[in-house]
């Protein structure tokens, strides 16, 4: 037990995959110390810390609000001017835009993923599989810079020179992906995310998994169960608030993600959302943008986008800790 | 229920041999199913192996020219042009940027990650608790929004501009979370017993964490460390907003411009030149070695300080 956090990509996935133990109350009646006041001193520098961190972001976006209102949420274009005429900056298809490429994402490393961490844990021999394990880990500690470069240096070429035009030539090919072919696209952006989170998805997955008490596989079993009864009725049954919480992790890192797509899903601001149309995603358009709004009205609009991918998170972050409460209750019970 | 089959109820035996029967009758069906799904498992390990050693493949034929030679550590980057594609330079900036970055961001996050994780781990009083939850948000919040956050305070506010403290303070605070949920639970982890005997005997609340919980801890700590580092040696975006990227010279000061490895690759990638493109692998490849040798460092040490306790 003492060694889980080796274990474990990122300390959040503990905060799903395991309850904390029971914490130490300092004894009533005892002094404070200057090691107490120490600490209370580094958490308070915590608190000022992250209060400014969102009132920052807050701050600074406000003459976007003012200057655009609502337009920011429902706007679908994205024109900075000038000063002789008034800019538009609505953020519409930034959001549809990340909110598809990390669905894709989810989708397609949720169901690889699944699958993955069932056959490392039940059907790879069990020399293969600490091997396996240690390999994933070290996969899910690579940066994301690195699988953007891949999508835009091998994949997008590979697609728009031979997967795109395969794809055009078949028939009605023309009309159901009546979109230029150049190789990036919304869909691309999906598919490279999709491998970059799988490491982490498939880490935390089947340390969960790992975690389900033999018995009752070994009861499933006895009863005449197959493999995949028992995978599907005891296994997976058992495991569902740790890959839950493994599901949120990763989708956390999709939706959040910069670079990687804002090398491969093209940076274009429109309102086609066809996946293999280019577009962009709130936090690689504010990377992208960022060179040359400097100093221009631009700046607070990107902060507005700033602030939109902040409520995403937070909305997230509350939905998935409600649900592993409710769930932790309902297995308690 | 009953001691023995013949003392059976006639109902019992009913419901059982039904359900026998069924189960036979299914067997052939769930069988296949079971057969099919087993190989659906093991394509799915197929699915997910083959991106994966596409890229490091990729990155090991492509960058290893680059790693393995010295020039490439000790040049300054240089914008290759029309004519001659072939002088890039190397990554020394970069290289001692990465380093300055790094080191500044240990330097207040680590202490400041690990105090925040004790007290944690120590109190279960309400302020705890709301930082849990805060801590819990930050660990997932996309990175992006800590390079806001150095723009908006270390850039403008207090008007230092694009410097390396603005790269440095958006990483640490991006470390600071996750140091401190790594602490805490680590902190957790020492059994209770521990701390009750330090207390039994005598010692102060603060000598016994001092001197015996968070001796028992540092295992799970360092590992976090290492884990947080690794993590933010990678990070590009934050880095991007703010550290205003110098090719010309090498900087390490805080109040300088600066570059990094992550902002190099970003910049060779998004070049005109193929020459600089493919350049980007070789920081991409030393990149990620150095980032295996941390965390594979921190496992097998961990694993043998585990051993020797035991």
């Amino acid at each position: 037990m003492a060694d889980t956090s080796t274990k474990s990509v990122t300390a959040s996935a503990e905060h799903y995959a395991t309850t904390l133990p029971e914490g130490r109350n300092r004894p009533s009646g005892s002094v404070r110390g200057p090691y107490e006041w120490t600490l209370i001193a580094l958490s308070v520098i915590f608190g000022l810390v992250s209060f400014w961190f969102v009132g920052t972001i807050l701050f600074k976006s406000i003459p976007a609000f003012k200057q655009q209102g609502f337009y920011l949420l429902v706007g679908n274009a994205w024109n900075p001017t000038d000063g002789t005429t008034p800019s538009q900056y609505g953020a519409l298809s930034m959001i549809i835009g990340t909110v598809e490429t990390s669905l894709i994402a989810i989708v397609l490393a949720g169901v690889v993923g699944m699958g993955t961490s069932l056959a490392i844990n039940f059907l790879l021999p069990a020399r293969l599989r600490t091997f396996v394990a240690t390999i994933v880990e070290l996969l899910a500690a690579v940066p994301s810079v690195v699988y953007g470069i891949w999508g835009v240096l091998v994949l997008a070429p590979w697609v728009a020179s031979t997967f795109g035009p395969w794809l055009t030539a078949l028939p009605g090919g023309a009309t159901i992906f009546g979109v230029s072919l150049a190789g990036k696209s919304l869909l691309l952006a999906g598919i490279v995310l999709a491998v970059m989170i799988l490491p982490t998805f498939v880490a935390i997955s089947r340390e969960v998994i790992g975690a389900v008490p033999a018995e009752l596989i070994e009861a499933s079993l006895s009863l005449g169960a197959t493999r995949w009864q028992t995978l599907w009725r005891t296994v997976i049954p058992t495991s569902r608030i740790g890959l839950f919480g493994a599901t949120t992790l990763a989708l956390g890192r999709a939706f959040g993600e910069t670079i990687a797509v804002a090398l491969v899903a093209g940076g274009v601001v429109q309102m086609n959302f066809h996946p293999l149309a280019q577009g962009t995603s709130l936090a690689s358009f504010i990377a992208g943008q960022w060179g040359e709004a400097e100093g221009s009205d631009q700046v607070p609009a990107l902060y507005a986008l700033g602030v939109f991918l902040m409520l995403f998170s937070l909305a997230f972050s509350l939905i998935a800790n409600r649900l592993v409460a409710k769930q932790r209750k309902a297995a308690a019970l | 229920m009953s001691a023995s089959p013949d003392l059976l109820d006639p109902v019992d035996t009913l419901i059982r041999d039904h359900l026998r029967e069924r189960a036979q009758a299914t067997l052939k069906r769930r069988q296949f199913v079971s057969g099919l799904m087993t190989f659906l498992c093991w394509t799915a390990i197929a699915i997910a192996a083959v991106p994966l050693i596409m890229i490091l493949f990729e990155l090991f034929k492509k960058g290893l020219p680059y790693v393995t030679s010295w020039a490439f550590y000790t040049q300054l980057p240089q914008q290759p042009t029309l004519f001659d594609q072939s002088h890039l330079g190397g990554i020394s900036n970069s290289l001692i940027g990465s380093l300055a970055i790094i080191g500044y961001s240990c330097l207040v996050a680590v202490p400041l990650g690990i105090g925040i994780g004790i007290y944690m781990a120590e109190n279960d009083t309400k302020p705890a608790q709301i930082m849990r939850t805060v801590i819990a948000t930050m660990v997932g919040a996309p990175s992006i929004l800590m390079g806001l956050f150095a723009f908006g305070f270390i850039v403008e506010q207090l008007h230092v501009g694009f410097s390396i403290l603005a790269g440095s303070f958006a990483l640490g605070v991006m470390m600071l979370p996750v140091l401190a949920s790594a602490t805490e639970l680590a902190v957790r982890n020492v059994p209770p017993t521990l701390r009750e005997a330090g207390l039994a005997l005598g010692a102060k609340p603060s000598t016994t964490s001092l001197k015996i919980v968070l001796p028992a801890a540092i295992t799970g700590i360092v590992t976090g460390c290492i884990l947080a580092i690794s993590r933010a040696v990678g990070e590009t975006a934050p880095v991007l907003l703010v550290i205003g990227g110098t090719v010309s010279a090498i900087t390490y000061l805080p109040s300088q411009p600066g570059n990094a490895l992550p902002y190099q690759i970003y910049q060779d990638v998004i070049s005109n030149y193929d020459s600089q493109k493919n350049q980007s692998w070789g920081i991409a490849l030393f990149l990620v070695i150095v980032i295996f040798i941390l965390s594979l460092s921190a496992r097998i040490w961990a694993a043998r300080k585990q051993k020797v306790r035991r």
